[in-house]
C-alpha cells in the first residue's frame, strides 16, 4: 500500500467536501472490503476519508418501517430486536454473510458499497473491465463457477457478493444519499448497476455522494427464509441465494417477494415469479413451477451452467422452508 | 540513505492534509523531507493513542498500518497471529472495545481512543482465563497457531450470546480457520466454559 | 521391553507447551526480535513460463525506506546454485529445487524473481508493488486434464505386476473407474516464515518454519559453503505444516542471501498467496482403477494406473498406487505410474503422501464393487484381509486393522446403513453410511537424544526435531516421565535447534517411533549409570552387582532385599556429581524387525445427511479408528486422528487449488476461495484406537498416526454420499453443484 494520507470527517458536509476536492480519496469506514482492495493494488487511494465518526449508527424503527444508519455495524443491525421480530428475513442474511469478526467491522454502508468477489478483478494481474477498463474479461472464458446467469454482458459476468442487499431489494427498501447538492432517495433494486458497457461503475451513486440510512418500509409477509448455498457450511461467498418473504393466509399467498444473490452484478429481484406467485394456493407444483420461471432467462458460461439446476432447487427449498 | 528526488514522498506531501497545520511554504518542506527521513516521517505518521491490555499506548504510526501489524512488528505483541492479513481465517482476531474483530483489516489510525484486548492481556497474571484452561483441558489445538485468534473468537462468541448450543458455537466460530482440525475440542471447551457460567 | 507402556493417567495428557500456546507465548520463527532487523518481501513472476528482459525497480528504489532489490542480475554468488564451480568434472553440492535469483528463468506463474528490503514491512511491501518486469514469453503447458494422456509428456515412474494383469475384466464381477483429486495446498495456518543472521561471513544462524531443523542446517551449509556447525536452524514453534516445511522453499536462501548482503537480520514472510506459488502442494492425480471379485466376493484382478503432476524443473512423484498392492488378498494386480510435467512450481509431500490419493480410487471402488455382489463393504473387506503382505510375503508385525472395522461400526451405528442407496430418510434427509481404509508405512528411524538427569529430580531431553503440532514434545515427556519413573513436570523437553542431538525430519509419521527409541535408551543407559553409582557410593550396594539391583519410581533397590534402597536424588548428591549426561541414539530396529512388513492401519466411517432438494451435504457423525499400536500420549494422539479426518473432510467435500490454464496464475490463492473447512463443516468426532504395542518396532509399541489420520477419510465420505444418493462422485471435491 502507498502511504496514503488519513483524516477523520466531523461532518457528513465535510467528508463529502472533501471527498469531492480530492478525487484519489475514498471513504472508510469498516474497512473489511476497503483495507483487503488496497492490500490487492485493486484500489490505491492517496486519501482515506474516515467516517466512522459520523453520527450515522442509529437503528429506530417507527410506524413506517425501520431506518438503518449506514454506519450501523452489520452484528448491531442482526441483533437488534426491531429487526429480529419484525424483518428477521434481514437479521438471518447478515448472519449469513462473512464471519462474526466482520459482521462486528463492517457497516451497513459498505455492505451495499463492497465490491465483487470475482478472482480475475482481486488480481492486477489479470484482464478486468471493472478494475481496468479495456482489459477484457477474464472470467468471460475462464473459471466462471462462481458467476452471474442474469444481466451479464461480454464485459462482465462477475457478480455482487452481499447476502444482506439480497434482502434489501426483496423488502423494498430505499437507500437514502446525501450530496453535497441534495439529498435523494433510490429505490434499492435501483441502486447496483448491471454491468452493461460500464462494469467499472457498480451503482448509481455519484461521486462525492454518501449513503446516509436505508428505510424498510413495514410489510404484512408473515412467512420468510434466506437460503444460502455455498462451498462449505459457513464463511463462504454464495454460489446461489435466495430471499424469500411471502404473506400467506389459509394456504394462499397473498404477496410474495423473492430476490437472489450470486447470480447477477447486483441483487436480483424476480418480479415475475413474485406476480405468478400471488393469489395461488400453496402446494410442491406450484414452487416447482415458480423455479421454472424464474430461471428462463438464465444465461450460462462454460463453468456455472449448474446454477439454473440450482437456483432452481434453491427456489423451491427456500419456498418449502419458508411455508414449513 | 536516499537521496534520490523522491516522487511518490512529494507526491504524497503534496496531497498532505498535515501541510494545512505548518506555517513553511510546502515546497520547502518538501525539499526538506526528500533528504531527511526524520521530517519526512512527520509528515507520514500520525499520532495515535490507545490503550492495549490495560498499558496506554502514545504511538506515531503510518496511516497504512493495520492494528495487527503494529501489535506484531512494532510493538512485540506477537501473540495475535498472521494466518492470510485479509480477514478470512480469523488468527488476528482481537477485541475492540470489548468486540472481536479482525485486526489486519483494521487500520491502526482508525483506532484512537479504543481499549484493544489481545491474547497477552487475557490472563489475569499468572491465573489462566477459563477459556484459556478449557482449551488446554480439551486439547482445543495442535500446532497452536491459530489458537489465540479462537480463544478471543471463543469468549466473544459467549459474551454475545450466540453459544447455546454446539451447532450455534461452530457457526459462529467459523470466522476461525484451525487447520489442524482441533474443531470438535475447541467446541468442547466453548460449551464447557459456557456451561461453567464464569464472568468472562 | 515386555511390560506394556503406560499404565497409569494414560488419558491425562495435557500438552506441555499448552499454556504457551493459549497464551500467546508460543513464539513461532517470524516472531523473533532481532535488533536491526529489516524486512524482504519478494516480488513474483506473472507469466508462467519464459525469460526476464527487463527488471524495472527505479521506482522501487526511490521509494522511502528502501534498502536494496536482490534479483538475477545483482544476486550475489551462491556456492549451491553453482555445482560446478569448484571442479567442472565433478558436480558439487546443488540446491535443490528453484534456485531463487540464479538466473532469469520463468518456471511458473507467481515465482519469485525479485527481493526488496526495506526498513518496515509496509515500506517493503508497497515497494515490491512498484518493481516490474518485462518478459520473453514462451508456450507452456499447465492444463492438466487438457494432457494427462499425452504419452509424449508422459514420464514412467513405476510399474508393478503380480499374476496377470488386467484379469478383473475377465472377473465375475468387477467394476471400473477413473478418479481425480484436484491441486491441494497444505495452507498451515502459520505462512513460511525466515528470519537470517550472519556473524561475518562465515556463521549464519536462521529461525526458520522447518520440519527439520537438521535436513535445513544440512542445506544451508552446503548451499553457502559453511561448516555445517557454523549454522544454526531454530524452529521453537512450528504452526502446522502437514508436508509443506519438510523441505526448504526460495524464502530461506533469499533471506540468507539478503541479510548477507545487507550485511543485517532479514526477515522474509510469505504472503498468504505466496503459500500457493512456491510452497508445494498435493500434485493433481488422475487415476483408473479396475477390480474384479467372484460372485461370493474374493478379488480376483485389481489394475490401478495414475499419473500426477510434477513441475517442469523437479520430479516429485509419490506412492499412489502402492495400496492398491498390498491392502487386500488379490492373486492378479497390475499397477503403473506416471509423471506429467508441468510449468507450475513442484509439488510435494502433504499429509498422507500416496495413498491419501490412490486409497480414494481403491476404497471407493471396493464400495462400488460391494453394492455389485450385494456384499457389506466391511464384509468385503473382512473377505479379502490378509495378514501377509502380498507384495513382499511378509507378515506384517502386527494388523489390527479387523479390530478396527468392530469399534467403528459400534461407534458409528454400521446396522442402520441402508443396503439400497437413497432409500433412508431422517427429518427429510437423505441418510448415507459410508467407511474407508487407510494405511501408511510405519518403522524406527534414525535419531539421537542427549539425556540430563540432575540432583534436583529433573530429566532434560534434546534432541533437534520440531513439532508442528502433533505434540511431539508431550509424548516425549511422557515417555521420559514413565521410563524414569518421575512425575511428567519433572521433565522437560526441547526441541527445535539444529545445535540439539541430530533428530529426525519430522514427517511420514515417524516421529514418536525414532525419538522415543532413542529416549528409551538413554534412559536405559542413565538407569544403568545410576546402578554403578550406587554401587560405589552407596555403602549397602557395594558387594551387590549392577544385575543385583533395581530402579522403580526414581529409587535404587537391592533384588534380594528391598528394604535397602535410595533416590537417584540422594545417590547424586552422595557422589557429589550434579548431572548425569547421555546421549544415545534410536538404534536400528530388531534384527527379527526385516522379517516383517510393517504399518499403521485406519478405518473411517461416516454418517451424513445429503439435502435431496439442493444436494447440499451435511456430516453428522464421524468415527477414526485406528491400530497405531500403542498410543503414547492420548490427548495428542486422539487430536492428530481428529484433525485427520477435518483434513478428509476438506479432501472430499470442499478443497480444491484451481490454475487459469490460459495464464498457469493461481486464481483461488487465498482462504476465502481456497476452501478449508470450518467449524461448520465438523460434527462430532469419535476416534478409537486398537491401542495394541507393536514392540517390533520399537521399545515403546508406537506405530505412527499423522498420516492414516486423513488417509480413507475421503473415500469413507464418498461411499457415505453413495449411500445417500446413488450418486458416485469420482471428482473431488463434492461441491453442491456435483449433487444436483
Amino acid at each position: 500500500m502507498i502511504n496514503f494520507d488519513y483524516i477523520k470527517a466531523v461532518s457528513a458536509k465535510a467528508a463529502i467536501e472533501t471527498r469531492a476536492k480530492n478525487p484519489a480519496s475514498q471513504f472508510i469506514a469498516g474497512g473489511t472490503n476497503m483495507v483487503d482492495l488496497m492490500k490487492k493494488g485493486v484500489t490505491a487511494p492517496e486519501l482515506l476519508i474516515d467516517i466512522t465518526a459520523l453520527p450515522l449508527r442509529q437503528i429506530t424503527a417507527n410506524a413506517n418501517g425501520i431506518s438503518i444508519g449506514a454506519l450501523a455495524l452489520n452484528s448491531d443491525v442482526a441483533e437488534d430486536q426491531s429487526v429480529k421480530t419484525k424483518f428477521p428475513l434481514l437479521a438471518q442474511a447478515l448472519n449469513a454473510g462473512a464471519s462474526a469478526q466482520l459482521r462486528n467491522m463492517a457497516t451497513v454502508g459498505g455492505n451495499i458499497m463492497q465490491r465483487t468477489r470475482c478472482t480475475y478483478f482481486y488480481d492486477t494481474e489479470m484482464p478486468c473491465n471493472k478494475r481496468a477498463a479495456g482489459t477484457g474479461c477474464g472470467a468471460l472464458e475462464g473459471y466462471n463457477r462462481m458467476h452471474a446467469i442474469f444481466g451479464a454482458s461480454n464485459t462482465c459476468i462477475a457478480v455482487h457478493p452481499s447476502d444482506m442487499c439480497v434482502v434489501l431489494a426483496a423488502l423494498d427498501a430505499t437507500i437514502n444519499i446525501i450530496g453535497s447538492k441534495a439529498e435523494r432517495k433510490i429505490a434499492f433494486a435501483d441502486f447496483h448497476r448491471l454491468p452493461g458497457d460500464a462494469p467499472g461503475l457498480d451503482n448509481n451513486l455519484q461521486p462525492g455522494e454518501l449513503i446516509e440510512s436505508i428505510t424498510i418500509p413495514n410489510n404484512n409477509f408473515n412467512q420468510s427464509h434466506y437460503l444460502k448455498i455455498r462451498d462449505r457450511a459457513s464463511f463462504a461467498f454464495a454460489l446461489i441465494s435466495v430471499a424469500v418473504a411471502l404473506e400467506v393466509k389459509d394456504n394462499i399467498i397473498k404477496s410474495a417477494r423473492l430476490a437472489m444473490g450470486g447470480v447477477a452484478h447486483k441483487p436480483w429481484r424476480l418480479t415475475t415469479t413474485e406476480n405468478f406467485l400471488t393469489g395461488k394456493s400453496i402446494s410442491e407444483k406450484l414452487f416447482a413451477d415458480a423455479a421454472v420461471l424464474s430461471l428462463q432467462d438464465a444465461k450460462t458460461y462454460q463453468h456455472n451452467s449448474f446454477k439454473i439446476k440450482l437456483g432452481k432447487a434453491a427456489i423451491i427449498e427456500a419456498l418449502t422452508i419458508a411455508t414449513k | 540513505m536516499n537521496k534520490q528526488p523522491n516522487e511518490s514522498r512529494r507526491s504524497f506531501l503534496k496531497n498532505s492534509t498535515a501541510l494545512a497545520a505548518l506555517t513553511l511554504a510546502p515546497s520547502a518542506i518538501i525539499k526538506a523531507a526528500e533528504n531527511d527521513d526524520k521530517i519526512a516521517s512527520l509528515f507520514e505518521k500520525l499520532p495515535l493513542q490507545m490503550e492495549i491490555n490495560g498499558v496506554p499506548y502514545k504511538l506515531t504510526v503510518e496511516p497504512r498500518v493495520t492494528l495487527l501489524d503494529l501489535l506484531r512488528e512494532q510493538l512485540g505483541l506477537t501473540g495475535t497471529k498472521k494466518g492470510c492479513d485479509h480477514g478470512q481465517c480469523g488468527a488476528c482476531t482481537v477485541h475492540i472495545d470489548g468486540k472481536r474483530i479482525n485486526s489486519c483489516l483494521s487500520l491502526a489510525v482508525m483506532n484512537n481512543g479504543k481499549k484493544i484486548t489481545t491474547i497477552e492481556g487475557l490472563a489475569n497474571g499468572d491465573n489462566l482465563h477459563p477459556m484459556q484452561e478449557a482449551f488446554i483441558k480439551h486439547d482445543g489445538f495442535q500446532c497452536g497457531y491459530c489458537t489465540p485468534g479462537q480463544i478471543m473468537s471463543a469468549v466473544a462468541c459467549i459474551k454475545e450470546g450466540h453459544a447455546n448450543s454446539k451447532e450455534e458455537i461452530r457457526e459462529f466460530m467459523s470466522g476461525n480457520i484451525c487447520r489442524c482440525g482441533a474443531y470438535p475440542n475447541i467446541v468442547d471447551a466453548i460449551t464447557e466454559v459456557k456451561k461453567g457460567g464464569q464472568s468472562l | 521391553m515386555e511390560k506394556d507402556f503406560f499404565t497409569e493417567s494414560y488419558f491425562v495428557d495435557d500438552r506441555v507447551d499448552g499454556a504457551d500456546k493459549v497464551t500467546g507465548k508460543a513464539t513461532y520463527s517470524a516472531e523473533h526480535k532481532l535488533d536491526n532487523m529489516a524486512y524482504a518481501v519478494f516480488v513474483c513472476s506473472t507469466i508462467a513460463k519464459g525469460s526476464i528482459e527487463n527488471m524495472i525497480v527505479s521506482k522501487a528504489k526511490n521509494a522511502p525506506g528502501v534498502l536494496d532489490i536482490i534479483y538475477y542480475l545483482n544476486c550475489p554468488d551462491v556456492p549451491g546454485y553453482n555445482p560446478y564451480a569448484k571442479d567442472p568434472n565433478k558436480k558439487g553440492y546443488e540446491w535443490r529445487g528453484l534456485k531463487v535469483f540464479a538466473d532469469n528463468l520463468v518456471y511458473s506463474n507467481g515465482q519469485p524473481i525479485a527481493m526488496v528490503i526495506a526498513e518496515t514491512l509496509e515500506k517493503a511491501t508497497y515497494a515490491a508493488s512498484l518493481v516490474k518486469a518485462t518478459y520473453k514469453e514462451e508456450k507452456f503447458d499447465a492444463d492438466f486434464e487438457k494432457l494427462k494422456h499425452d504419452e509424449s509428456k508422459l514420464k514412467r515412474m513405476n510399474e508393478y505386476k503380480r499374476g496377470d494383469a488386467d484379469v478383473y475384466k475377465t472377473a465375475d464381477i468387477f467394476v471400473e473407474g477413473e478418479y481425480t483429486l484436484p491441486y491441494e495446498t497444505h495452507n498451515p495456518m502459520e505462512m513460511h516464515a525466515t528470519i537470517a543472521v550472519w556473524d561475518g561471513d562465515d556463521k549464519l544462524t536462521v529461525y526458520d518454519k522447518t520440519q527439520g531443523p537438521k535436513s535445513t542446517q544440512g542445506a544451508l551449509a552446503a548451499n553457502f559453503n559453511l561448516d555445517q556447525k557454523n549454522v544454526r536452524v531454530i524452529t521453537e514453534y512450528v504452526g502446522g505444516a502437514f508436508g509443506a516445511a519438510l523441505r526448504s522453499w526460495p524464502n530461506v536462501p533469499a533471506a540468507c542471501i539478503a541479510a548477507k548482503k545487507l550485511k543485517r537480520p532479514v526477515k522474509l514472510v510469505l504472503t498468504r498467496e505466496q503459500m500457493f506459488t512456491m510452497v508445494g502442494y498435493r500434485p493433481y492425480a488422475w487415476q483408473k482403477i479396475g477390480i474384479g471379485a467372484t460372485k461370493d466376493g474374493k478379488l480376483t484382478g485389481i489394475t490401478h494406473h495414475a499419473v500426477s503432476n510434477t513441475s517442469k524443473y523437479e520430479d516429485f512423484g509419490e506412492g499412489i498406487v502402492n495400496a492398491s498392492q498390498f491392502m487386500y488378498t488379490c492373486p492378479n494386480v497390475n499397477t503403473s505410474y506416471k509423471l506429467l510435467p508441468l510449468d507450475v512450481n513442484t509439488p510435494t509431500w502433504m499429509r498422507g503422501p500416496g495413498p491419501a490419493t490412490g486409497c480414494i480410487a481403491l476404497e471407493s471402488a471396493l464400495d462400488e464393487l460391494s453394492y455389485k455382489l450385494n456384499i457389506d463393504p466391511i464384509e468385503l473387506r473382512l473377505i479379502n484381509h490378509t495378514d501377509i503382505n502380498p507384495v513382499n510375503k511378509l507378515p506384517w508385525s502386527s494388523k489390527f486393522l479387523k479390530e478396527c472395522y468392530q469399534l467403528g461400526k459400534e461407534k458409528i451405528g454400521w446396522q442402520n446403513r441402508p443396503m439400497v442407496p437413497g432409500s433412508l430418510k431422517e427429518d427429510g434427509m437423505l441418510v448415507g453410511y459410508g467407511m474407508g481404509v487407510g494405511v501408511f508405512g510405519a518403522g524406527r528411524g534414525q535419531a539421537s537424544v542427549k539425556g540430563i538427569l540432575k540432583d534436583d529430580g529433573t530429566l532434560l531431553l534434546q534432541s533437534a526435531v520440531s513439532d508442528m503440532g502433533p505434540g511431539t514434545s508431550t509424548a516425549m515427556v511422557k515417555i521420559g516421565a514413565e521410563l524414569m519413573g518421575i512425575s511428567q513436570n519433572k521433565v522437560d523437553f526441547e526441541l527445535g535447534d539444529s545445535d540439539l542431538p541430530p533428530g529426525p525430519t519430522q514427517g511420514g509419521s515417524g516421529s514418536t517411533s525414532a525419538v522415543g527409541a532413542a529416549i528409551t535408551a538413554v534412559c536405559d543407559a542413565i538407569k544403568n549409570n545410576l546402578k554403578e553409582l550406587t554401587i560405589a557410593h552407596a555403602p549397602a550396594f557395594k558387594d551387590i552387582k549392577v544385575e543385583g539391583i533395581e530402579y522403580e519410581n526414581g529409587e535404587l533397590f537391592i533384588k534380594e532385599n528391598k528394604s535397602q534402597k535410595i533416590h537417584f536424588v540422594d545417590l547424586l548428591k552422595q557422589a557429589d556429581k550434579p548431572l548425569i549426561e547421555i546421549i544415545k541414539d534410536s538404534g536400528r530396529a530388531t534384527a527379527e524387525a526385516s522379517k516383517y512388513a510393517m504399518n499403521s492401519f485406519s478405518a473411517h466411517f461416516i454418517k451424513l445427511h445429503v439435502n435431496p432438494v439442493t444436494g447440499v451435504i451435511k456430516i453428522k457423525h464421524i468415527v477414526s479408528t485406528a491400530d497405531a499400536g500403542k498410543i503414547i500420549a492420548y490427548n495428542p494422539a486422539r487430536s492428530q486422528m481428529v484433525g485427520g479426518a477435518v483434513g478428509g473432510v476438506g479432501m472430499a467435500l470442499t478443497e480444491e487449488t484451481l490454475i487459469d490454464p490460459r495464464y498457469g496464475r493461481y486464481i483461488n490463492a487465498n482462504f476465502a476461495d481456497y476452501h478449508v473447512p470450518v467449524h461448520a463443516d465438523i460434527p462430532e468426532i469419535d476416534v478409537l484406537f486398537a491401542d495394541k504395542p507393536d514392540l517390533i518396532i520399537n521399545p515403546m509399541g508406537s506405530k505412527g498416526i499423522g498420516e492414516i489420520a486423513i488417509i480413507g477419510v475421503a473415500p469413507a465420505i464418498i461411499n457415505a454420499v453413495y449411500n445417500a444418493t446413488g450418486k458416485r462422485i469420482t471428482e473431488l471435491p463434492i461441491t453442491p453443484d456435483k449433487l444436483i
